[in-house]
This record gives C-alpha cells, structure tokens and sequence, in this order.
C-alpha cells in the first residue's frame, strides 16, 4: 500500500465532501444541533413558572397579589376579552375573574400545565386567607450524572458516530459507483485497499473532533460529567465509528442506487435509533427486544460511553466492548472486502 | 502439457501486438433472458495505430473493449494486452501501460480538473507532469475550474486526461466523442493524433462513420459480436462493388410514368434502388454513369427535380454487409 495514493484518496474524498455545505451541515452540524436542542428540552433546573391571567376588575387587585407571592406562577392582569384570547391560544394555562367577589378557575384540561396551575393557584389562595396551610417539602433530583441530559449526550454522541459512520462511508460508495466512478478507478493501478483506506480517512478525519465537540459541549453547557478514562472515550469513539463504517460500507459494497443504499440504511438504523439505548435505558428490555438490542453496535457504544463519561471507568472496563466492536467491524470489513463490486 | 498446448494453439499470439483477441465470448444471463454481447471474436491490434471499432449500439463493442480494459471477464477466449494476459497476478502492471476512458464517467463534482488529474496521476509510479497533460487536451485555463462547471467537451477531454497522467502505451476510448459538438469532437481527434505522434496505442469504439473514417488507421465493423470487416477505411469502402452514388429526385409528376429499372443496364451502374421518385443508382464511376442517366432519363421524358452524388463511407459498407443501417438501432 503506497502511503501517496492513500493520501491522495484521503484528500480527494475529504475535499469532495468539505466542499459540500449541505452535506457537512447535515453531517456534522445536524447532530451537534440536535444535541443543543434536546439537550434544552431536557435541560436540568426547576421548570419555568405556569402563566396564569386573571381578569382585571373590581376587587381584583388583593388576588393578583396574593397569587405573585407564588414563584412558580407568572400572573398577569388583562382585560376579559385578552385573558380568553390568551386562554384559546395557550399562552396562559389559566384564567381567574371573581364572580360576585368569588373566585372562579377556568383551565383547559388538554393542557398539561393546567392542572399544576390550578393546584398552586387553589393553594396560594387559601393560604392567604386562612394562613394556616402547611408548605409541603419537596425534593428535586438534580444531581449531575443522575439527569435525563446526563444519560442522554453520550446517547447522542452514540447516534452522531452511527449516522457519520453508515451514511457517511455507504451512501458516497454507491454514488460513485452509479456515475461509473468506482470502474473508473478500478482501471488504474491503483489497490482496493489504498482505496478503502484513503477513502475511509477522507471520510472519517472529522468524525471523532465532532464527537469530542457533542460531548464537550455537554460538560461545559450542562454539566455532563466525564469522570473516566478520555483515552478510552476517544478510543470508543473510533473504533465505534469504524464498526458504523463497516456495516456502511458492507451494505453499500453490491448496491447499485440511491434509493437502494438509503432503503438498506434506513433499515439497519431505525430499529438502532429505537432500541440502541440512545434515549433510554436498554436494560429494561426483555425477551426479543433485549436480544436484539444487544446485537446492535450503538448498544455497545452508548453503554460503554456512558461507563467513561457518568462513571470512573477505565480502558481496562471497557475492553469488552471495544473488542466487540473492533470484530464487528473486522467482519463488515473483511465481507465487504469479499462483496464489493467495482461496477 | 502448458507448453505443448501453447504451441498447437493455432491462436497463440506472438506478443508484439497491442492487443490480441482470439475467439472472445461473452454472455450476459439476467433471468432466463441470454444475450450473446461477443459471439467469437477474433482481432488483433498493432503498436502504433489508431483502430476503430465501428459498429451499432449493442453490437458488443463496449463489452469487447472492456474485455480489454480487465473490467470484464470473458466466458471463454484469450486476451493479450501488450503481451500480457489478465488474472495472472501481472493486472496492476498492465493497468500502469494502459489508460482507459470509459463511456459517461462523473468524476467528483467539487474537484477542480487540476485536483482531479493529480489524484490519478498519484496511482501511477511514472508519468506526465499534470501541466503538460492539461496541454495536451487544451484545458490549461480551466485547470483550477471544478468538474461541475464544466462543458460536455471539457468534461470528455478530462476524461481523457486522466487516462493520459500515466503514459500509458495503449489508450482506450468507449465512444469518446458522443453527444459533443463538432467542435468539441474535432478537438478530441486532435488529442487522439498528438497521442498517436508520440508512437501510442489508440482503440476507440464509435458508431460516427466520419470519426472511424477520420481518425482510425484501421477499423473493424463489429455486428452482432462479430469482427465482420477488417481492414483501412479505404479498403473497407473500396470491397464494395462500387464505391459512388448517384441520387435522383425525379419530379413529382413523372411518378406514375417512372420505371427505375432500366437504368440497372446503364454503363458502370451495379444497382438501382427507388422509393417513390427518389432513385438511388449506385455507380463504379460517376463520369461515365452520369451523362448515361441523365440522357436516359431525357430520352424518357423524365424531369428531374434534385440531383447529387457523393462517394461511399463506411455506414454503406455496413448497409452492404447487414442490410441495416448503423444507427438504426439502440437508442432513438
């Protein structure tokens, strides 16, 4: 294998899709993206406070009041007509008038934040007139590790490898190969295994940075603990990235179109999406769903992510994992090898 | 046993040739649908020359050309490229002699040309300087333009160049010139001789009998997955019985009175075809023909609305040999 060539291939095949705006955004700009996004859905810290309206009128001044003693209540004075409007549209999740110098309470029960709002609501109020309700105590899990946001980025950094790995690596093969590229090529002197290494450089220079990017952006926006072994996190995301590149290019080393490569795709990375453990736990599952989740790569990948990031753990832990992952992709490589056709 | 075998192998080749095919077959199977591409074929190309393969789509040229290239493997027949034969552990050297432009290759789209040359000339050990190759194909000041902005004829001479970074001694062309422009095609012919002066290989297939004519030493009419003609442009169309036509449009009135076939009896003419008043004579030589026709027709009181005559080319050389024309079939 001449190092020239390879490199020559690298280059090619990087520059082809650097000078892609689309592809990078949907690659390595999309994911970061969405981990932002989820990440703020499910960002730790107490919920923002429930809007609530009360129409302004006689008598109304003690109650708006009492009610912006309650924090968690966002209240808001307007005339009838506005508090309705308001109502309709969402924008509050309750709407108080005083009736006769009585209160009375109108929610939509299709809000979810309607019934917290009428509890805090019915409470403030009685607290004030009575003075006599004792505060409930509570308690909030906000920990960090022990979060929905901490379980979630190396999920997330679990997806990203799987997307920039199979899509990446597969989909590029069969375009080359439907505009007669691949045969191209194959008529040179040039060697399959220059190829695939240039190829799978050009393709993959970015993906463990970007990894580095999602989780890194995790720790220093939310907190995300990292408190094993980077060497390992590195080390898994590589060779979990490989394990992707190998079953994409597999999939990719027969198919002749477009539509068939992304038909394939689709195939092997929703049920990954599903049942891969990036969004919840797998080890919940049971029966078929357990076995099945088992044998997907991005299991292996998020579980052993998590062990290094959320726990103090080692290369030595997540050896296991990394062996399993370096064989399958040994055996995606070594078929696709076999498979793989110029034309 | 190999040894004798090759000595009693009446087709065993000598070696000096570009390209030796001796009894190439190929069939491709999809389903229980056979389709016989290369039924037989025997060729042999010598170092040196421009050859054509001319024949209609679907005549087996692609497939007898990528035979050649290693990109297909006969059924059965043997293939000597500049001496070697392919699948015995020697392809990669062969692919280092040879420089192939195959039939509507995409090369990266946001490659420049100049990024495009040099990621092929990195596959050969030796070979031309990425300037000099822009040179030879006149793409100098599009070097730094990236594939997509390019025209059909740039896009067609980039892909010759990548074929020309390696200086490879024999270079094939899968009809090089379809879909361009005259221009454009003339400016490839130019590439094909300048490649040919610097003592080179050229096999090209083509269904434009001007390109064969033009720019081939030797053509080969392929039909059916046969070589079925062999020889220079000129002796093909001198093997007809004559080489000249005679086309008259008689006018329209003198149809009902018109009988075409005593001018069969004239001097010099080997054949008369007609389809309504037009006449086609076809004539060993037109000076005597002609005044003949034209004082036939005369004598008979025809009058006539268009007449011309033209020599033959290699398509009437088909027409005699099959019956069809060459671009009667395939695409529409």
């Amino acid at each position: 294998m001449r190092a020239r060539v390879v490199l020559e291939v690298a280059r090619t095949t990087f520059r082809e899709f650097w000078r892609s705006p689309e592809a990078v955004f949907w690659t390595y700009g999309f994911p970061v993206l969405m981990a932002v996004v989820l990440g703020f859905a499910f960002q730790p810290g107490a919920l923002p406070p429930v809007p609530v309206a009360v129409v302004a009128g006689e008598g109304t001044g003690p109650v708006v009041a009492s009610l912006r003693q309650e924090a968690r209540l966002q209240v808001e004075a307007m005339s009838a007509a506005e508090a309705d409007h308001a109502l309709a549209r969402g924008r509050v999740a309750l709407l108080l008038r005083l009736d006769a110098g009585e209160p009375v309470l109108r929610t939509d029960p299709t809000r979810q934040e309607a019934e917290l709002a009428r509890l805090l609501v019915e409470r403030t109020l009685r607290g004030s007139s009575s003075g006599s309700d004792a505060t409930l105590r509570a308690e909030v899990e906000d920990r960090p590790g022990a979060r929905y946001i901490d379980f979630l980025i190396p999920g997330l950094v679990g997806l990203n490898l799987l997307g920039a790995g199979m899509w990446g690596v597969g989909f590029n093969l069969v375009q080359m190969r439907t505009q007669h590229l691949l045969r191209r090529l194959a008529v040179t002197p040039m060697r399959r295994a220059e190829f695939l290494f240039g190829y799978l450089l050009g393709r993959f220079v970015l993906v463990v940075p970007e990894s580095v990017a999602i989780a890194s952006f995790g720790v220093l926006v939310w907190g995300v603990p990292c408190r094993g072994s980077v060497l390992a996190a590195l080390l898994l995301a590589t060779v979990g990235g490989f394990a992707f590149a190998g079953l994409g290019c597999l999939l990719a080393s027969r198919t002749r179109t477009i539509e068939g490569i992304a038909g394939l795709m689709n195939l092997f990375q929703l049920p990954m999406w599903l049942l891969g453990g990036s969004f919840f736990d797998v080890d919940r599952l049971t029966g078929v769903m357990r076995w099945a989740s088992e044998a997907m790569p991005l299991t292996h990948v998020n579980r052993a992510l998590r062990d290094v990031m959320l726990e103090p753990g080692t290369l030595a832990d997540v050896a296991m994992p990394l062996g399993i992952l370096a064989g399958f992709a040994a055996v995606c490589f070594a078929l696709a090898m076999r498979l793989f056709r110029w034309q | 046993m190999t040894l004798r075998a090759d000595v009693i192998d009446p087709g065993a080749g000598d070696g000096d040739a570009a390209i030796e095919l001796v009894g190439l077959r190929k069939v491709y199977r999809k389903g229980k649908q056979t389709t016989v591409a290369v039924d037989g074929l025997d060729l042999r190309v010598e170092r040196g020359e421009v050859f054509g393969l001319l024949g209609p789509n679907g005549a087996g040229k692609t497939t007898t050309i990528e035979i050649c290239e290693g990109l297909t493997v006969p059924d059965s027949g043997r293939v000597r490229i500049l001496g070697s034969q392919w699948r015995t552990g020697v392809d990669d050297a062969i692919r280092a002699r040879i420089g192939v432009c195959l039939q509507e290759t995409k090369f990266h789209e946001k490659a420049t040309v100049r990024e495009t040359l040099q990621l092929f000339r990195s596959f050969f050990a030796t070979g031309r300087s990425l300037d000099e190759v822009l040179d030879l194909v006149s793409l100098r000041e599009k070097a730094d333009a990236r594939q997509s902005t390019l025209s059909g004829g740039q896009r067609q001479r980039l892909a010759v160049a990548t074929a020309l970074v390696g200086t490879p001694e024999l270079l094939f062309l899968d009809e090089p010139t379809t879909g361009l422009d005259p221009q454009s095609r003339r400016q490839l012919w130019d590439v094909v001789r300048a490649f040919q002066d610097r003592s080179g290989t050229v096999v090209l297939t083509t269904h434009y009998m001007d390109e064969a004519q033009q720019l081939c030493d030797r053509v080969g009419i392929v039909d059916k997955g046969k070589v079925i003609a062999l020889g220079t442009p000129d002796e093909l169309i001198r093997s007809l019985d004559a080489e000249h036509f005679v086309e008259v449009d008689f006018a329209k009135e003198a149809n009902g009175s018109l009988d075409a076939a005593p001018f069969a009896a004239l001097p010099d003419v080997a054949a008369v075809a007609r389809e309504g008043s037009h006449v086609v004579l076809t004539v060993r030589s037109v000076h005597t023909a002609l005044p003949a026709m034209l004082a036939m027709a005369s004598a008979q009181n025809l009058p006539i609305a268009g007449l011309a005559t033209r020599h033959a080319t290699l398509e009437d050389v088909f027409v005699h040999l099959t019956g069809r024309h060459l671009r009667d079939e395939g695409k529409p």
